[in-house]
């Protein structure tokens, strides 16, 4: 087989040409074949339509909202679908739940819903609503944020609501022992339970600032939070900031335009395929949306919360008696959480575990952690007092299972 | 914060390993509850510790 030459394709396929630079000026021109016509490609437009994202992996975690190990449905503030976190503070109530309603043709199975289900027509000065996803700074290192090199970030998304208006996206660069900044950035819901896209830009120069290109504009570069972005569906007049313009302090939900998503029961909020881009972005040149398998989703899930086990017989985890009346049993984690340990999230009541010994089971109401535990493996201790443990020989081995249907068993290092 | 929970230490051979919250139970009558490692960067570990400075008490180990 004839072997092809760097040097046999400079010299015979376009002689006598200059070889391009390792890096091609935004000038600079290719030729190419449009069915034998030859025909010319800008660089540009090249540079406009490639992909070269600094990051392999989503920023944003669960954007798709395909993974909910928690459940499908949840009236009460804290975390539901993996990754979001609701705050709502208001004289109404919502449910947020995962659902089917998508944007059609982009490749979505399912979004994060917030149905209002008791009204609040007028949010008072310290009430609020939004979701919320918060970032570990060892991740956004190459944000540059400190520096004069800060990056642009762009935030895009599908979102759908009955109630048209003014939103606004909270950007938290948190203080991590420098100093907090935030500002809110407002986007208009045009069309009535209509599918929109969003593109919002946001610079670390935001309001012609030098905040985050500061020395204290740093990102910890750690495992704690550094980041957050808060969907605002309700703000009180508190919370209310400057458009798009960096300022210290805290709690800078939204601008004075913010609709109140909570003034009918007949509203609802739809989200789907939320993306951080690092980088200045239109909706002409956004890369598309990184569509990861469910598994790679859960798996990045995993290392903020761990649903274990849930209902039926679902094994937990296996110990011994370390005395006649005290188990210790580990469990072994799919991923290296957080936090070590992280907190154990369960449900609890009478015979919601069982733990299997010497031929028999005995009913567990609660389970407990133990402080030798790590990032990847938990240890739960369980004795007569606490727990509901019966009695056995010592060295005596054992099997931790879930008992009732509705027993959850899941670890928790959220920020 | 925490109202309607119980809040209280787990310990292992005198000393405390862990707080147990009980939330009362929900509208389908299930009780959810927390294990929380007193660990700083814990978020829950960082409420109880806010919901003690405003002057409650975290019960003793059984």
């Amino acid at each position: 087989m004839a072997q092809i030459k760097t040097k046999g394709i400079a010299n015979e396929v376009i002689s006598g040409q200059t070889a391009l630079a390792e890096a091609p000026a935004d000038t600079d021109e290719f030729l190419v074949s449009d069915g034998g016509t030859i025909k010319r490609l800008d660089y540009t437009h090249i540079k406009s339509t490639a992909v070269t994202r600094p990051n392999v992996n989503p920023f944003l975690i669960n954007g798709s909202m395909e993974v909910s190990q928690r459940g499908t449905s949840f009236t009460s503030n804290g975390y539901g679908l993996d990754r979001w976190t609701m705050d709502e503070s208001s004289d109404g109530a919502v449910t947020v739940t995962q659902d089917t309603d998508v944007p059609s043709g982009y490749g979505f199975g399912k979004s994060l819903k917030v149905d209002v289900t008791t009204l609040d027509s007028s949010i008072a000065a310290d009430q609020s609503c939004g979701f919320t996803q918060f970032f570990e700074g060892q991740n956004l290192q190459l944000l540059k944020y400190g520096t004069s090199n800060a990056e642009n970030l762009t935030l895009s998304f599908w979102v759908k609501s009955v109630k048209t208006g003014t939103y606004c996206i909270r950007f938290v660069k948190e203080a991590g022992g420098l100093t907090r900044y935030e500002t809110p950035i407002e986007y208009t819901i045009s069309s009535a339970s209509t599918w929109e896209k969003k593109v919002i830009n946001l610079s670390p120069t935001a309001g012609s600032t030098s905040l985050i290109t500061g020395a204290a504009g740093a990102i910890v570069n750690s495992n704690a939070s550094a980041f957050r972005i808060m969907f605002t569906l309700a703000s009180g007049s508190n919370f209310h900031a400057t458009n798009n313009t960096w300022v210290a302090g805290s709690d800078k939900y939204a601008t004075s335009n913010q609709v109140n998503f909570l003034d009918s029961t007949s509203n609802n909020f739809w989200l789907t395929g939320v993306q951080l881009e690092v980088g200045e972005y239109t909706s002409a040149t956004l890369p598309s949306f990184q569509h990861e398998s469910y598994g790679d989703n859960l798996a990045r899930c995993q290392r903020y919360f761990t649903m274990y086990a849930e209902g039926g017989q679902a094994p937990v985890g296996n110990g011994l008696f370390w005395e006649a009346g005290e188990v210790f049993i580990n469990c072994h984690l799919p991923t290296t959480m957080r936090l070590e340990p992280p907190t154990i999230y369960q449900t609890t009541g009478t015979d919601y575990f069982f733990l299997y010994r010497n031929g028999g089971a005995d009913g567990i109401t609660q389970l407990t952690l133990n402080a030798s535990s790590s990032h990847n493996c938990v240890s739960i201790y369980l004795n007569a007092g606490t727990n509901g443990l019966a009695s056995d020989t010592k060295n005596r081995p054992c099997i931790l299972r879930a008992g009732s249907a509705s027993a959850k068993f899941g670890l928790d290092a959220e920020l | 914060m925490f109202e309607g929970c119980t809040i209280k230490y787990n310990s292992f051979e005198g000393v405390n390993q862990s707080i147990q919250i009980t939330y009362p139970a929900n509208d389908e009558g299930i009780v959810y509850a927390k294990s929380v490692p007193l660990l700083e960067g814990n978020r829950d570990y960082a409420d109880i510790q806010e919901w003690v400075a405003d002057g409650n008490t975290i019960e003793e180990a059984d």
